[in-house]
């Protein structure tokens, strides 16, 4: 047996004694599925042939004090730790890059207690957020949390990269639904946040872990808000001449002050082609669509009120039908053979910024694309929007990349670079619900400018053998 | 190989996470190989190089439930189920089955049909079943699976052979409507049995009015494989049957393995993980009545769930609550 191997079997019982033996595993199948997140370059490089950078170790914790445990024996052998809940990003912020241990969260599935008087819910974070919708609606309620990748990911994953479902400008970002969370930290200590969101006792330490991605700590559970069902939900959807009349319709909604629960604006280039493709809706044009919910009087006055700003613009007013279809197939768009895949390259250039400025950053990434990569196409829509502004859900598709895995690679990052660095400069941030991870840690700095020394001061503080996630967000290796 | 055939299925699957909260197994094991997207890239990795093959990769094919769940849940309805019985034939052909999958399916392929009794309906008994469960006034069958079970194995030969006997049972028996309760081969010989009319016993036992609140736990293959031909849910209801949901949603799979036909066999502490999760997820485990139409349903969960009240769909239809 060689010293490595000795080593291995060492810390294999180790971590055995933290979690029990039967959530250790060294198995060749779960470090295959543990090397591959939903980020394009490890499907590349599984598509081509070669194998993706794997865990050494996943670890099954069913607690806290079970993933206190584990960080405890990271610290002292100074291995690294990637949280992994349903591995469904985008970022690559799952993937074990310098081998080590993956922390897989999905045991902590359970819901602790629904508070009937708050409207909360507390619950551990490795829960598949389906499972959590339905225990929840079974009980009369809702999360309210609907992203396209309820079924793929786990709650966890929500709070680490600050995720963000389909009905957000209603009721939040998820960042906006939590009232506190409890983490193990780096070292290994058990902490939790104030139980209420609004206080004036100090900055903010809850916000500080969503978004974190795995970096400070593992936020093992979550005390999050919940909503009755609506009475009622209702759609509407307008096609405009063009994105700018559909944007001026969507963003006077918004000023209004009116809270329409969705509302999502598809440019024309995305009309003509998913639109078409997905809701065989056949016109050119941008198409817009807007719900409001709750009681079925006030939903009623503010989808009038709604649809009256939209028919200051130049529309064709599709109806609700074609409102409803949206909403029935709102995830249709994120299934085979819908959704983009190999050989094709895709990314999504989630930006976020405020009316002002969000039609200029469209067009800078847009116009940066289309002029140095005339092979890509770029389609965008605005699917999350605020009183302030929106978040542009850029894509670029390049139909055939470069066959090897490197020159791909190189080729993948450069559109990235160029087109996010566009969209900074024209007041864009990078980015609104997919997080940083891997994909996007380099631009951190630049996007940032002198404050990201800040964020690398509170992560040298807290993780000071930087066993968590390392090479994530930017941060160091 | 007989993966090359679901080449769009691992395709389709390999990148994709859209169904994986309706992995039966992946919900108690908590294991990324245990998802059919895990199961996906491994059928990548076979395309590859079947020579070098984990047998970790191996295990994660055969673990499968193969409930179709998310075939059915998919919006392309891409068959990961059809892949991974695919894929399980190319490990047999390469003579590279698990140890313990070998020894159940020489268990398998030990078959000797025998037809009793009178009557002009033949009744099939299978293996989780007891030859008192057959109607009055029918022949029964028995004496082994019909084939389907060694064909999730991925011995399609041997189950080809094993099938052939039964059918040869059945046609010396004089029978032209054969009659199962047995989800599992209610399909497979739907599928293959010719000039025999199969049917589901819930559609042929003559049923008697009933009362009272009950949990259907569905089938995964009459939900995801025969829905066209049998509604034991809607049989219920008819009756006067209160139906309450049970669990959460009506897209995961309740069935501790039945689609695998004989999973207990294979996975036995798999098989206590899902029934354990079944337990956990029914409203009140102790008073709740929960009706089955799988003979192995209610066997599993007898076995590793005693706590549950479970009931076959059959008793209910003949004798009520």
């Amino acid at each position: 047996m060689s010293t490595i191997n000795y080593a291995n079997s060492m810390l294999h019982s180790e971590l055995a004694d933290a979690v029990g033996k039967e959530f250790v595993s060294s198995n060749a199948a779960d470090q295959l599925g543990h090397s591959i997140d939903y980020y394009w370059i490890p499907e590349l490089w599984h598509d081509r042939g070669f194998d993706n950078p794997k865990p050494q170790f996943i670890v099954h914790p069913a607690t806290a004090q079970e993933v206190a445990k584990v960080m405890k024996i990271a610290n002292k052998y100074k291995i690294p730790v990637t949280p992994w809940g349903g591995g469904s990003g985008s970022q690559g912020g799952a993937l074990p890059m310098y081998g080590g241990i993956i922390l897989d969260t999905k045991r902590m599935n359970k819901v602790l207690h629904v508070d009937t008087d708050s409207l909360t819910v507390t619950v551990e974070t490795g829960i598949n957020t389906q499972h959590l919708e339905w225990a929840i609606e079974k009980k009369g309620f809702s999360t309210m949390h609907f992203p396209a990748s309820i079924a793929c990911a786990t709650l966890g994953g929500f709070l680490a990269h600050r995720g963000t479902g389909v009905l957000s400008t209603k009721y939040g970002k998820i960042e906006d639904m939590v009232m506190s969370v409890e983490v193990v930290t780096p070292t290994g200590e058990i902490i939790n946040t104030l139980p209420v969101p609004r206080h004036a006792s100090g900055p903010d330490l809850t916000m500080l872990y969503l978004g974190s991605e795995g970096t400070l700590g593992v936020i093992t559970k979550v005390t999050l808000k919940i909503h009755p069902i609506p009475e009622s939900r209702k759609f509407h959807a307008f096609l405009f001449k063009n994105m700018h009349e559909a944007m001026t319709a969507g963003a006077n909604i918004m000023r209004s002050r009116l809270r329409a629960c969705v509302i999502r604006l598809y440019d024309e280039p995305e009309t003509e082609h998913l639109i078409k493709r997905v809701l065989g809706i056949d016109k050119k044009g941008a198409y817009l669509v807007f719900g409001f919910d709750g009681n079925e009087k006030m939903v009623d006055l503010e989808m009038e009120a709604a649809c009256e700003l939209c028919r200051r613009q130049d529309h064709e007013d599709l109806g609700t039908e074609m409102g409803q279809s949206w909403w029935d197939n709102r995830y249709k768009f994120f299934y085979p053979p819908f959704m983009f895949h190999m050989p094709q390259a895709f990314g999504t250039l989630d930006t976020v910024a405020d009316f002002a400025h969000i039609e200029n950053v469209y067009w800078a990434m847009k116009n940066t694309v289309n002029e140095n990569f005339p092979e890509a196409r770029f389609i965008g829509h605005f699917s999350h929007w605020y009183e302030w502004g929106c978040m542009l859900y850029a894509r670029f598709i390049v139909e055939e990349p470069p066959h090897d895995p490197e020159e791909a690679t190189l080729y993948y990052n450069k559109i990235w670079d160029m087109a996010i660095r566009a969209a900074i400069r024209e007041g864009g941030v990078i980015n609104e619900h997919h997080g940083v991870g891997l994909k996007l840690g380099r631009l951190m700095p630049e996007l940032y400018g002198p404050a990201f020394n800040i964020l690398e001061s509170i992560k040298t503080s807290m993780d000071p053998n930087n066993i968590m996630n390392p090479g994530k967000m930017g941060f160091r290796c | 190989m007989k993966i090359d055939e679901f080449q769009e299925t691992i395709h389709a699957c390999r990148f994709c996470f859209m169904c994986r909260h309706l992995s039966a197994v992946g919900n108690v094991t908590f294991r990324e190989s245990d998802t059919p997207r895990g199961r996906a890239l491994i059928a990548g990795k076979m395309q590859q190089s079947m020579d070098t093959l984990e047998q970790d990769y191996i295990d994660a094919i055969f673990k499968s439930e193969i409930s179709a769940s998310c075939r059915f849940h998919c919006v392309s309805h891409f068959d990961e189920a059809g892949l991974v019985i695919a894929a399980r034939e190319d490990i047999v052909a390469a003579g590279k089955a698990p140890e313990p999958v070998k020894v159940v399916a020489e268990q398998l392929k030990n078959v000797s049909f025998s037809v009793e009794g009178s009557g002009d309906t033949l009744y099939y008994v299978d293996s989780y079943s007891d030859k008192k469960s057959a109607p009055a006034g029918c022949k029964t069958i028995s004496g082994g699976d019909t084939g389907r079970a060694l064909q999730v194995l991925g011995y399609t030969a041997d189950s080809e052979a094993v099938f052939a006997q039964f059918a040869n049972a059945v046609k010396s028996s004089g029978c032209v409507k054969l009659v199962t309760s047995c989800p599992a081969s209610f399909y497979f010989l739907k599928e293959n049995l010719n000039g025999v009319e199969v049917m589901h016993a819930s559609a042929f036992l003559s049923s008697k009015k009933g009362s009272g609140e009950v949990y259907y736990l569905e089938s995964d293959y009459l939900k995801n494989y025969c829905a066209e031909f049998v509604s034991p849910a809607e049989s219920l209801t008819k009756l006067g049957y209160s139906l309450k949901p049970f669990g959460t949603n009506p897209e995961e799979s309740y069935t501790a393995g039945e689609g695998a036909v004989v999973y207990d066999r294979l996975y036995p502490e798999v098989a206590e993980k899902m029934c354990k999760h079944i337990s956990e997820l029914a409203d009140n485990p102790t008073s709740d009545v929960l009706v089955t139409a799988s003979p192995y349903t209610k066997a599993v969960l007898n076995k590793y769930a005693p706590e549950l009240t479970v009931k076959l769909l059959d008793e209910i239809l003949v004798k009520g609550l």
